[in-house]
C-alpha cells in the first residue's frame, strides 16, 4: 500500500467512524430528554442566534456595545463556541433549510458531530501510532462507554471541549513530528477554539508544557543560555493565536475586555459546591473524596476497556522510565529513548491524563457534574488500550506459532480477540440508552449494585423525555406539570419538539402542579417529601426503570386529594 | 512457557465475562411486572397498621407504586424510628436485610419469585401511652404563639419550597398568624440522611414562645422524641438554636436545646407520674433569633 492509498484507508474509516456516530447518535436523539444546562444553552443560542441574524440585516448595529451585551450576556459565563454552532446549526438547518426534524436535534448536531470527531479523531492518532485494528478498538471503545455516549447527543460542551483537547494535542505532536510552522499554527488556531469551547482550556498547557520539560527540557535550556529561544513553535503558536481566535470568536469580550475575562475566570474558580452522592454519602462542601474520580472511572467505564488501558499504559511507563533506570544503575551513560517519537507521544497521552484528573486531587474541587468532569482523559485511555490490545495481539499471535494452521489461525485470533473486548462496551452502551448517566458496570453490580453502594443516579433531570410517553398518556388535559430538575427552557424545548404534549405547562410550583416529576438524587429527597404531603399520596403512578432501579417517577395529583391530615 | 504465553486471552476473557456479567446484573433485581404482581402476596401477610419495610431501602419507590398509598401511611413512611412496632413485613430483594430490623424474630419467610416476605416480629415493642402526632387535632390540642391563640382551620394555604425552599405546609393546621411559616402542623422533614420525619412544624415565634398544649394526655414514665429542622437547608450550622421545653402539668420535665448541624436527633425526659397518669403536656418551643427556624419534632409517652 502506497503512502497515500494508506492515507485514504484511514481517512475512509476515520469518515465512516464520524458518520456512523453520528447516525447513531440522530437516531437514537428523540428518546432522550433534555437536561438541566441544554436548556440554558438553548436560550443562550437562541439569543446569539437573533445577533448572528441582526449582524447579517444591520451589522453597525450589531456591533455596537448596547447591542452585543444585549445580545451576548445570556449564558457569559461560558465561551461561544458551541453554542454560536447550535445557534446556526437551529437557524440554518431548521428554520432556513428544514434538513433536521425539530428545533431541539438541531441545537443538538453541533454536539454530537463533535462526539464524531472525537472518535475519528482518536482513530487518525491511533492508526498513526499504533495501527489501524487497535485505532479501531480505541475509537469504537471511546463511542462506546454509556456516559460518553449519553453526553455526545447534547447541546453542552463536555464531548466537544474533549475533542478539542484531543484535537490540539494531536496537532501539537504533529508539530513536533513535522517541524516548520504548518502544525504549529494548526496547533494555535486549534488552542484558540479549544479555549472558546470550555475553560478545561485553562488546564492543557500545563501538560504540553510539561512535555517540553520532560522531552527537549535540556535543548530548550541549553538554547536559552546561548540566546536562542528554542521553544517549539506550537507553543508560541498557542500563546498568540490562542487568545486571539477566543477574542474574535466572542463579542462578549470586545468590550470592557479585562473585567469580563476577570468575571470569566471568577466564575469557574468560585464554583458553587453542589451535591453528589458517593458511596453512600452526599457531598456538598470540602473536602470531597479524592478517590471519587478514580472509584467513579472504575465504576462506569467498561471494565475491559480499563484493563487494556492499564496493559498499555504499564508498557509505557516502563519504556519511558527503564532509560532513566538504566542512567540510574549506571548501565548507560545517558538517558536515551528507542524510538523517542514513539515515547514522547506516549508522555504526551499520559502527561494528558493526569492533567485531566489533576484537579480531582484537590480536595477543594467542587464536583458538580460526575464523569463528565474527566472525559477529556478517555481518549488519551483509549488509545492507550489500543496498546493493550496490539499487545494482547502480539502475544496471542505467539501463542500460536506452533500451529500448522498459524497464519489463519492468527487472524482469526486477533478477529476473535477484538471482537470480545468491543462486545461487553458495545452492549452495555446500547442498553444504557436513554438512562446513560445511570448506568453502572458489573464490576460494582451493575445498576443495582451501584444503587446499593450509594452511587450518583442520575443528575440534570434529563430522565424526563424517557418518562415523556407516560406523561403524554397520563396527564390531564392543560395540566400544569412540575419539572423538578428538568429547567423550564429543557420542557418548553421538549413541548416545542412535540415530545411532551401541546397543553401541559411546566412550572416549578408543586403546589400549583396536577402531574409532578421526581427524578432522584439523595439530596433531592425532600421534593419528593414535599410532593407526599401536597398530593396526598406517596404512590408514584410510573415509574423511569434502569435495570430494575428507579430513577425517575411521576406522581398524578389524587382528584380533590386532601394534603396531609392527622391520622 | 505456553501457559504463559495463553495469559494473553485473559484480557478477550475478560471481556466476555464483562458481558456475562452486564446480562446478570441487568436482570438480577426484579422488574416493574413483578413487582406488581408482589401485592397480593403481601397484602395476605400484613396486618392492620404494620409496617412494611424495603430493603434494599432505593427499591422502596417500587413498593409504594406496587402496593399503593395503604401500605405505606406517612407516618410509617416518617417513622421516627421502629420502636413501636410489633410486626413488620419485610420485602427483601438481591440478598439485602433492613438493618432496622436486625434483631427482629421471623416469625413467616415466604420467597416469591425474587422477593423474599418475612413477617418479623419485635422482641421488646414499646408500649405507647399516647402518641402526640396521632392525637394532634383541634379536639386533643391546643396552640398558643406568644400569649395569642393559634386557630384550627382545614383551608391553610398550602405551600412547598421545592429543593430550596421550605417543607410542605399542610391545609390542616393551627394558624397562628398570617405568614406562611407561622402555624403547627404535620409535615414531613428531610434528615441528615435524607429521610422523611414525619414531625411537628413548631416554628419559634418573632417573640415569646410557641406553645403546643395537650390537655389529656396519657403518661408513662417516658417522654421521648425526635427534632430537627431541614437538614438540607440549614446543615451549615449557621443558625440559631432552637430550644425546646416540656411541662407535665406546668412543671418544666426540662429543656432541650437543638443546633442545626446535629441533624435529627432525639430527646427523653422522665415524666415522674405514674404510668397512666392524665396530664396536660405543653411543648414549648422558642429562639434568640427565629429567623428561618422551621423547627420539627415528635413525641409520644411511653
Amino acid at each position: 500500500m502506497t503512502r497515500r492509498q494508506a492515507w485514504l484507508t484511514d481517512l475512509s474509516v476515520a469518515a465512516l467512524l464520524l458518520t456512523a456516530y453520528v447516525a447513531l447518535l440522530l437516531a437514537t436523539a428523540p428518546t432522550l430528554g433534555y437536561a438541566r444546562d441544554e436548556g440554558f444553552y438553548f436560550q443562550a443560542a437562541r439569543s446569539y442566534e437573533a445577533w448572528f441574524k441582526l449582524l447579517v440585516d444591520r451589522p453597525l448595529e450589531a456591533l455596537e456595545q448596547a447591542t452585543i451585551d444585549r445580545y451576548w450576556s445570556a449564558n457569559r459565563e461560558h465561551p461561544p463556541l458551541m453554542k454560536s454552532l447550535f445557534a446556526l446549526s437551529h437557524w440554518l438547518l431548521f428554520e432556513k433549510w428544514r434538513l433536521l426534524p425539530d428545533a431541539g436535534t438541531a441545537m443538538r448536531l453541533p454536539g454530537m458531530v463533535m462526539g464524531g470527531l472525537w472518535l475519528a479523531t482518536t482513530y487518525a492518532w491511533g492508526a498513526k501510532a499504533i495501527g489501524r485494528l487497535p485505532a479501531v478498538i480505541a475509537a469504537v471503545s471511546l463511542g462506546a462507554m454509556p456516559a460518553t455516549f449519553y453526553h455526545s447527543h447534547l447541546d453542552c460542551f463536555d464531548v466537544p471541549v474533549a475533542t478539542m483537547w484531543l484535537a490540539t494535542t494531536w496537532a501539537y505532536a504533529r508539530s513536533l513530528d513535522a517541524g516548520g510552522w504548518r502544525w504549529a499554527v494548526a496547533t494555535g488556531l486549534l488552542y484558540g477554539l479549544f479555549l472558546a469551547t470550555k475553560h478545561n482550556a485553562w488546564i492543557f498547557p500545563l501538560a504540553v508544557l510539561a512535555h517540553v520539560v520532560l522531552t527537549r527540557g535540556r535543548a530548550v535550556w541549553s538554547g536559552w543560555r546561548r540566546g536562542r529561544a528554542s521553544l517549539p513553535a506550537a507553543l508560541l503558536a498557542m500563546a498568540v493565536l490562542g487568545p486571539l481566535v477566543l477574542y474574535g470568536s466572542w463579542p462578549w469580550l470586545w468590550h470592557d475586555t479585562g473585567q469580563r475575562l476577570v468575571g470569566w475566570a471568577a466564575f469557574h474558580l468560585k464554583h458553587d459546591y453542589y451535591n453528589m452522592e458517593f458511596l453512600g454519602r452526599t457531598y456538598w462542601k470540602p473536602p470531597m473524596p479524592l478517590g471519587y474520580a478514580w472509584v467513579m472511572t472504575a465504576a462506569t467505564v467498561p471494565t475491559v476497556t480499563l484493563a487494556l488501558s492499564v496493559v498499555g499504559l504499564s508498557g509505557a511507563v516502563r519504556r519511558l522510565v527503564t532509560p532513566y533506570w538504566r542512567r540510574w544503575r549506571r548501565q548507560a551513560e545517558a538517558v536515551r529513548w528507542d524510538q523517542p517519537q514513539r515515547r514522547s507521544t506516549e508522555l504526551l497521552w499520559l502527561l494528558c491524563i493526569l492533567a485531566s484528573y489533576g484537579p480531582w486531587l484537590s480536595p477543594g474541587t467542587p464536583i458538580f457534574g460526575g464523569t463528565k468532569h474527566w472525559l477529556t482523559a478517555y481518549p488519551f485511555l483509549c488509545l492507550f488500550a489500543a496498546q493493550g490490545f496490539a499487545a494482547v495481539c502480539a502475544g496471542l499471535t505467539r501463542g500460536l506459532e506452533g500451529a500448522t494452521w498459524a497464519a489463519r489461525g492468527r487472524r482469526a485470533g486477533v478477529k476473535l480477540a477484538a471482537a470480545a473486548v468491543l462486545v461487553a462496551p458495545v452492549v452495555m452502551t446500547a442498553h444504557s440508552h436513554p438512562w446513560g448517566l445511570s448506568a453502572y458496570v458489573p464490576l460494582v453490580g451493575g445498576a443495582p449494585g451501584a444503587a446499593t453502594l450509594g452511587l450518583n443516579r442520575g443528575f440534570w433531570g434529563y430522565q424526563t423525555g424517557a418518562l415523556a410517553p407516560f406523561i403524554n398518556e397520563w396527564a390531564p388535559k392543560n395540566a400544569s406539570v412540575y419539572v423538578h430538575d428538568t429547567a423550564l427552557q429543557s420542557w418548553e424545548q421538549l413541548r416545542a419538539d412535540g415530545r411532551v404534549r401541546a397543553d401541559l405547562r411546566g412550572t416549578l410550583s408543586i403546589v400549583g402542579s396536577s402531574v409532578a416529576l421526581y427524578h432522584h438524587e439523595a439530596h433531592m429527597a425532600r421534593v419528593e417529601q414535599q410532593i407526599w404531603v401536597v398530593y396526598g399520596s406517596v404512590s408514584p403512578t410510573h415509574l423511569g426503570v434502569y435495570d430494575g432501579v428507579p430513577v425517575a417517577w411521576l406522581y398524578l395529583r389524587p382528584a380533590a386529594a386532601p394534603a396531609a391530615a392527622p391520622p | 512457557m505456553r501457559p504463559l504465553r495463553l495469559l494473553w486471552w485473559s484480557l478477550p476473557l475478560l471481556g466476555l465475562a464483562e458481558l456475562g456479567g452486564h446480562v446478570y446484573f441487568s436482570r438480577r433485581a426484579p422488574s416493574l411486572a413483578q413487582w406488581q404482581q408482589l401485592r397480593p402476596a403481601v397484602e395476605q401477610l400484613r396486618g392492620a397498621g404494620e409496617l412494611v419495610v424495603v430493603a434494599p431501602s432505593w427499591a422502596e419507590p417500587l413498593a409504594r407504586h406496587a402496593l399503593g398509598d395503604a401500605a405505606f401511611p406517612l407516618e410509617q413512611l416518617g417513622r421516627a424510628d421502629v420502636t413501636p412496632f410489633a410486626r413488620a413485613i419485610e420485602i427483601s430483594l438481591l440478598g439485602q436485610r433492613a438493618p432496622e430490623l436486625e434483631g427482629w424474630r421471623p416469625v413467616v419467610e415466604e420467597q416469591h419469585g425474587k422477593f423474599w416476605l418475612r413477617v418479623l416480629e419485635n422482641p421488646q415493642p414499646a408500649r405507647l401511652s399516647y402518641d402526640f402526632l396521632r392525637a394532634f387535632g383541634p379536639h386533643s390540642a391546643r396552640v398558643t404563639s406568644d400569649g395569642r391563640p393559634c386557630a384550627w382551620t382545614t383551608t391553610g394555604r398550602a405551600t412547598a419550597g421545592g429543593l430550596h425552599g421550605p417543607m410542605a405546609s399542610p391545609t390542616q393546621r393551627f394558624q397562628c398568624g398570617g405568614g406562611d411559616a407561622e402555624y403547627v402542623g404535620l409535615t414531613l422533614l428531610d434528615d441528615q440522611d435524607y429521610r422523611p420525619r414525619y414531625c411537628l412544624w413548631a416554628h419559634p415565634p418573632r417573640q415569646g414562645q410557641l406553645v403546643i398544649e395537650f390537655p389529656e394526655a396519657t403518661l408513662g414514665p417516658l417522654l421521648r422524641g425526635y427534632g430537627g429542622l431541614s437538614w438540607f437547608l440549614m446543615r451549615d450550622g449557621a443558625g440559631t438554636p432552637v430550644e425546646l421545653e416540656v411541662r407535665v402539668d406546668g412543671r418544666s420535665l426540662g429543656r432541650w436545646e437543638h443546633r442545626d448541624e446535629q441533624g435529627w436527633r432525639g430527646f427523653e425526659f422522665a415524666t415522674g407520674v405514674p404510668a397512666g397518669t392524665r396530664a396536660t403536656v405543653e411543648f414549648r418551643v422558642s429562639s434568640a433569633d427565629p429567623a428561618q427556624r422551621q423547627f420539627c419534632f415528635q413525641a409520644d409517652s411511653r
